[in-house]
């Protein structure tokens, strides 16, 4: 191992190594996973059994599900989208190539968050994956605020990098490549990224505040004047809907990119297939959460119209289900191990779809709820169709990443015994529809005892068949035959661009395709590189440091803030914060230096968003991503302030002329910002660094006016620690100051902006950077014309 | 766009917020000030996403992009608001 084959794996920024960073990351999260199924199911194996305590059998069920789901299931699907993604669509790299390492770093911190907190003292959250509140604040300790905000920052990696995935999809599409051509896995990706961007949001609002209940004392989902659980359940599952789409959307997406090249014909219906699954799913995923919450006493006309919602939502499900069948039933069908995953992966999932229609209906559910029959509807569709669709992907696109074959022998076996101890796994569970979910142990009563015999003996075959999949991963990269170019014969662009050389990535001539890990892994870093075998060579790829040190910054920050207010949580914030600044300031520096330059992408095809720039729709993109954040945080403050029955009158605690006043200074700042713009657009550098200069001062004015507000406030009484002011100091100091620290960010940007522009950088035909940060200042003060009245004046 | 424009925008923005205000201090029902300040402040920020982000002058799509989290966000609003009457 040599320094530098280090530090390419480290600092790498290109799509293909940071594909395989992801790949292998999510198959350890995988077996972390599976190792905490498999406590579970021998723990179950036998009633009464005592092989594990309920202490540790709830923290195994609660991390099982969020490892599996969050660092396993979308993570695994990500690393297949950074590899085949650019190279379906004919790009050199994703759109911002740091970013996306910075993604990968970010994953990698958020799972170590999760792992760690299995070790401290108390273990770690033990509440479900659905963390509920106020149930989760009962475990006390640290062990479950590291897994909290291991979340925060998963879900921040994902939110950059859907923005990423967004525009690179739009903006790097060669020539050629219309929407009307693009693959499915790449469709689908689109669908899967668009969906994360407006549901994570909602995820990352619910778990700050409830990490800053841990660390802070505010009273989110703690308060007895409210019914918190309601809040938690409501921004929990509006993300939480989505979310199983996105992570069985991937595995379908591959089902459908695949499908042709095994039955020898076009996939049927696939306008039909898009159509429902971009205009009927996604959209219509954002309205159906309630229908997880029948139980929880919400009237009775919404648990009808979410109900009706939800049986909508399968209809179009039924239409990609049927195209599928279709493509099978007309085609000539050639039974190659990823296709018999793809088709595995379809009738697991027509299984657990209709499992998923009767949950959908208030009645019976009244009768599955919390019980087994749910757990076997959930892991039918997303072990069944979303991982066996991933898992097909693997295999099918595995020749193109090693350049080898894989053993097909050992892939039906693979298929075989997956198929068989997933059934024998799951399918007693819906026969368990009168047995309780989550419990750690059970009386012998009835036939629980045999079917959860079963169970545990599927779930061993099920995940013993996994390490033939492990085995011929090895065995394809080190023994297997060269690999066909052209292996399936699809018309893909990932594969005939590779052949026939057509498309911008550049592959060796020079050598037989045995590049892939192999060329990448023994080929000497990127960006020194002029020729090696394979893979990676000839990319113009390059390195960067900062990604990963912004990374361990955030990691140490959290760290942290985990064990505040102790003398080494305050250490840890203020060194990782200092890493933070460091890192972005090197980011920043690289920049100024020209150290890292993408070179321009050739012009594709771009519709339809054609005449926005890379980078703005990439703001663009990230703002309307942060317009479901802070309205998750408004929405939450909102909902308090309705169910509270008693609330400190408005004007008896914040000032409103000062209010007023502050409010004022930002809406002007809005207008002197823009007249920066209005400068450099005509070419006149002194005037965006006089009115730059003049927005500075009022953002800074205005946080200073924030500052004394908040030492006033805190020495006026209103203070977490009282009862009748919690609930109003939480929200106030958490959102306030979420938007506070939003505006110091940007006077940060401003004196980084303001530095280049007195360099002379900016001019009448190159200020991108000048009006992209005037949106995201345009979009602070919106935020504020909410804060403002909502909190000074109702 | 004309500065000129900018400055009867950001007129706007402080003649709507003193509104705000000012109806804070006219009235004691709650109902209306929290009505008025709902129009008010979509109106603001409407105002800004039109003129300070210019997004009547970009392409229709990025507007119909822009609409998007509008729309769920509204979803999770109306719905969490109903999901209280349940009580
Ligand atoms: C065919 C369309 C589907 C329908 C009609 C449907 C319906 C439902 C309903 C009504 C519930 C609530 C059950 C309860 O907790 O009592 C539920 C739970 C669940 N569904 Fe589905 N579902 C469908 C597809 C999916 C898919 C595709 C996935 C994931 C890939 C999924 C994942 C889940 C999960 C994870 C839960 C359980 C959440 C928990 O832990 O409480 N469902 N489904
Ligand atoms: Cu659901």
């Amino acid at each position: 191992m040599t320094d530098t084959w280090l530090k390419r794996w480290l600092y790498t920024t290109n799509h293909k190594d940071v594909g395989i960073l992801y790949f292998f990351t999510s198959l350890y999260f995988g077996f972390v996973g599976a190792i905490l199924a498999l406590l579970m199911r021998a723990q179950l194996a036998a009633p009464g059994s005592n092989l594990l305590s309920a202490a540790y059998y709830n923290q195994a069920l609660t991390m099982h599900g969020l490892i599996m789901i969050f660092w396993f299931l979308s993570p695994v699907a990500l690393g297949l989208a950074n590899y085949f993604v650019p190279l379906q669509i004919g790009a050199k790299d994703l759109a911002f190539p740091r970013i996306n390492a910075m993604s990968y770093w970010i994953y990698l911190a958020g799972g170590i968050l999760a792992v760690l907190s299995f070790f401290v003292p108390g273990g770690t959250a033990n509440a479900g994956w659905t963390t509920y509140q106020p149930l989760a604040t009962l475990a006390l300790g640290t062990g479950p605020t590291l897994a909290y905000l291991g979340m925060v920052l998963l879900a921040a990696s994902v939110t950059l990098g859907s923005v990423n995935f967004m525009v690179s999809i739009i903006w790097l599409r060669a020539t050629g490549m219309t929407l009307s051509r693009l693959p499915m896995f790449t469709w689908f990706m689109l669908f899967t990224i668009i969906a994360m961007l407006f549901a994570f949001p909602t995820l990352i609002a619910a778990f700050v505040l409830a990490s800053t209940d841990r660390i802070l004392g505010t009273v989110f989902f703690t308060s007895t004047s409210i019914q918190p659980s309601i809040l938690w359940d409501n921004l929990f599952w509006f993300f939480g809907h989505p979310e199983v789409y996105i992570v069985l959307l991937p595995g379908f997406g591959i089902i459908a990119n695949i499908l042709p090249a095994f039955t020898g014909r076009p996939l049927a219906a696939k306008n039909a297939i898009l159509i429902s699954t971009g205009l009927v799913v996604i959209p219509l995923s954002f309205g159906v959460w309630m229908h997880h919450m029948f139980l929880t006493g919400i009237p009775v006309s919404l648990q009808g119209a979410f109900s009706i919602a939800t049986i909508a939502i399968s209809i179009p499900f039924d239409v990609i289900t049927l195209s599928f069948i279709e493509s099978l039933v007309r085609g000539r069908v050639k039974f190659a191990t990823p296709m018999l995953f793809a088709l595995g992966g379809v009738i697991l999932f027509i299984i657990g779809g209709i499992t998923g229609v009767f949950l959908s209906s208030p009645v019976l559910d009244r009768a599955f709820r919390g019980s087994y029959f749910v757990v076997a509807h959930f892991h039918y569709v997303m072990v069944g169709a979303a991982i066996f669709g991933i898992i097909a992907g693997i295999y099918y696109w595995l020749p193109r990443m090693t350049g080898r074959m894989y053993n097909e022998k050992l892939g039906k076996w693979h298929f075989a015994i997956s198929f068989i101890g997933f059934n024998v796994l799951y399918f007693p569970m819906n026969l368990l529809s009168d047995m309780p979910r989550r419990i750690f142990t059970y009386p012998n009563q009835g036939d629980w005892a045999t079917l959860n015999a079963m169970a545990s003996v599927g779930a061993f075959i099920f995940s013993g068949a996994q390490i033939l999949l492990a085995a011929n991963l090895l065995y394809t990269w080190f023994r297997g035959p060269i690999a066909p170019a052209n292996p399936w014969g699809s018309p893909d662009l990932e594969w005939t661009s590779h052949v026939e050389g057509i498309a911008p990535i550049a592959e060796s001539g020079a050598a037989p395709p045995t590049g892939g890990w192999i060329g990448q892994l023994s080929g000497p870093p990127q960006g020194h590189e002029t020729q090696s075998r394979g893979g990676a060579v000839g990319h113009y790829g390059h390195l960067s440091s900062r990604p990963i040190q912004i990374s361990i910054g955030a990691l140490v920050f959290l760290i942290g803030a985990a064990f505040y207010p102790s003398i080494s949580g305050v250490a840890g914030l203020v060194v990782g914060a200092g890493a933070v600044v460091y890192a972005f300031w090197g980011w920043a520096k690289d920049d100024i230096e020209g150290k890292f330059v993408v070179p321009p992408e050739d012009v594709g095809d771009r519709w339809p968003f054609a005449s926005v720039p890379k980078l703005k729709l990439g703001i663009w993109v990230f703002l309307s991503s942060e317009v479901v954040l802070f309205g998750s945080f408004l929405g939450a403050y909102i909902f308090i302030r309705a169910a509270s029955a008693q609330w400190p009158a408005a004007g008896s605690i914040h000032e409103i002329p000062l209010g007023t006043f502050n409010t004022l200074v930002l809406v002007t700042s809005g207008l002197t910002m823009f007249l920066a713009l209005q400068s450099i657009r005509k070419g006149d550098r002194r005037g965006l660094l006089t009115w730059m200069g003049v927005t500075f001062v009022l953002g800074a004015v205005f946080m200073g006016v924030k500052v004394s507000e908040w030492f006033n406030l805190g020495g006026s009484g209103f203070v977490l620690a009282d009862p009748a002011m919690s609930l109003a100091s939480s929200a106030y100091y958490i959102i306030v100051g979420l938007h506070g620290a939003h505006v110091t960010a940007g006077l940060l940007v401003m004196a980084y902006l303001m530095k280049k522009t007195s360099m002379g950088t900016y001019t009448k035909d190159s200020h991108e950077a000048i009006e992209n940060f005037g949106l995201y200042w345009a979009f602070v003060d919106i935020v504020w014309c909410f804060v403002f009245p909502l909190f000074y004046l109702l | 766009m004309k500065s000129i424009v900018a400055v009867g925008v950001w007129a706007y923005m402080v003649l709507a917020v003193v509104a705000e205000v000012e109806t804070f201090y006219l009235t004691t029902s709650f109902a209306t000030v929290a009505s008025v300040v709902t129009v008010l402040a979509t109106s603001q920020a409407v105002a800004v996403v039109l003129f300070y982000m210019q997004l009547k002058d970009e392409q229709g799509s990025l507007r119909l992009f822009a609409l998007i989290p509008i729309m769920f966000l509204s979803a999770l609003l109306i719905a969490m608001l109903a999901s209280l009457g349940g009580k």
